[in-house]
């Protein structure tokens, strides 16, 4: 099923600017606001509060540059096998209505964060805990499976340059339900430093 | 009056636009008139009409006294062609058919009469048929508003005309998608969707396609192609401060993400002392104060209307 991106839940093109970002956010904000004329006899409590969780999920990616690019390279890898997803379930666009009984997933809501430090070891076996293993990650986040081994088994002189790794790590974490933020930068922490 | 006119040739086709709300008293039929007095300064043809049937006052927004013939006088037949209950108002290319206050009963046509006006209103030889329409979402004002090429939404940015205009949004709409219905199985559904409290849980368009592809997949589409044709256009009346400006892009983003609806927003009115003052003295404020804040900002709509413009977010 085609689904809204993060683009889509803020109404900018993908080229928009990082100030762009920060308008759209900023006008979905005061549309979503308690005292908002356009929304509140439309929307009930439960409504607002998803659309206000959507549109902080989309803002949270495209307003980190390099969340974004990992983003924008899942969308593209996506779109070029026919298939539009998200990392977060949204609303289904306007071309194809909700179906009333058929409610998000809200376990893919929850975020978990690991106790630090995070070592590839962690990461492991909390994905097994999951059940998932790593070709689901691969073919999710486009990222190729020698690399996610990699970043398992700490093989920390295999892994590629920080700002690859960082993007790698968020797509690993958002794959197992982890904070990508945190589960990245506890991760890289222990890299050595010249890495 | 035809000397001001582009070549036959070069003009488009006569357009019907309307001019609705749901709530009164927020400006419908001052907005008709200068909409109508400034499209006619740009060498227009137009002819307002009062659709408001039960409670007409269009003329005293252009300053004029009751006229003697009405619409009531068409719908009555005591006028056979629409045209001999047009009356002059004094500006060049402006023509005004009154509405029906004169007839208790006109709020209630009846369905060949309403048929034999809209069609009539059709057939003007104008460039521009304006309808002002009444407050609420009686039939009869929803099917005027959904025969026109431009349907304007005016709201004032306040609660109840918000919430007045969305029930209009939905019952335009829903009155649509009825007769597009191919089923009576489809049919009941649409019409279950304007009882809030309706068993299928609809509260929205959206809900209601939703409620449509689980009893008959096939009959969607048709619904899907009404609702890409609907499009209403919001003016934003009585602007206060600059936060009220952004109402109109608010109503828009909203109706396309939580009614499935695609509008525009085609402008905004500053409130104006001026056009109070001129309301009182039963004046229209384009004609006595074409400099002030309300008539230029009608200026700009009607300017954007004719060229297919609407106001966009641009970031």
């Amino acid at each position: 099923m085609q689904r809204e991106t993060h683009y889509d839940v803020l109404g900018l093109p993908r080229r928009a600017t990082l100030d762009q970002v920060e308008k759209a956010h900023q006008f979905l904000l005061e549309m979503y606001d308690d005292a908002s004329l356009a929304t509140y006899s439309l929307l009930d409590a439960e409504e607002v509060r998803e659309a206000r969780s959507r549109i902080s999920q989309a803002y949270e990616v495209l307003r980190d540059p390099m969340r974004r690019q990992a983003y924008d390279a899942t969308l593209e890898a996506a779109e070029r096998e026919g298939t539009v997803v998200a990392f977060t379930p949204v609303a289904p666009a306007l071309a194809t209505p909700p179906v009333a009984s058929a409610p998000q997933p809200e376990a893919a809501l929850v975020i978990s964060v690991l106790n630090e430090p995070v070592t590839g070891e962690h990461l492991r076996r909390f994905r097994e805990q999951k059940g998932i293993n790593l070709q689901d990650i691969a073919s999710s986040s486009k990222i190729g499976v020698r690399f996610l081994e990699y970043i398992e088994a700490d093989r920390h002189a295999e892994l590629p340059a920080r700002v690859y790794l960082r993007s790698f790590l968020f797509e690993y974490a958002r794959a197992l339900g982890l904070d990508p933020r945190r589960t990245a930068e506890a991760y890289m922490a222990r890299l050595p430093k010249d890495r | 009056m035809s000397e001001a006119l582009p070549v036959a040739a070069a003009r488009p086709r006569r357009q019907i636009w309307s001019i609705g709300g749901g709530k009164g008293g927020i400006g419908k039929s001052l907005l008709t008139a200068s909409l109508g007095w400034q499209l006619a300064r740009s060498g227009k043809r137009v002819v307002l009409v009062d659709a408001d049937l039960g409670g007409a006052n269009l003329h005293t927004c252009l300053g004029l006294a009751s006229p003697e013939r009405t619409l009531g006088d068409f719908i009555r037949r005591r006028a056979e062609r629409i045209e001999d209950v047009a009356v002059e108002t004094g500006v060049s290319g402006l023509r005004l058919i009154s509405g029906a206050s004169d007839f208790l009963g006109a709020a209630n046509i009846k369905y060949p009469q309403k048929v034999r006006v809209l069609n009539r209103i059709r057939s003007l030889d104008v460039d521009v048929v304006l309808l002002d329409l009444g407050a609420g979402t009686a039939f009869n004002i929803l099917d005027f508003f959904l025969i026109s090429d431009i349907a304007l939404l005016m709201v004032v940015p306040e609660p109840t005309s918000i919430e007045n205009a969305y029930r209009f949004i939905k019952s335009a709409l829903y009155r649509r998608l009825r007769a597009a219905a191919a089923t009576e199985s489809v049919r009941e559904i649409v019409e279950s969707a304007l009882d809030q409290k309706n068993p299928h849980g609809i509260k929205t368009p959206l809900d209601l396609l939703a409620a449509v592809e689980r009893e008959d997949p096939t009959a969607v589409e048709p619904l899907q192609r009404e609702m890409t044709a609907f499009h209403p256009r919001f003016v934003v009346n009585q602007v206060r401060e600059d936060a009220d400006v952004p109402v109109g892009y608010q109503l828009v983003t909203a109706c396309a993400r939580h009614l499935g609806v695609r509008s525009t927003y085609a402008g905004y009115v500053h409130y104006d002392d001026t056009v109070w003052k001129c309301v009182r003295q039963r004046r229209l404020f384009m004609a006595e104060a074409p400099g002030c804040r309300a008539s230029q900002d009608i200026s700009k709509i009607a300017r954007g209307l004719v060229r297919g413009e609407s106001l966009s977010l641009v970031w």
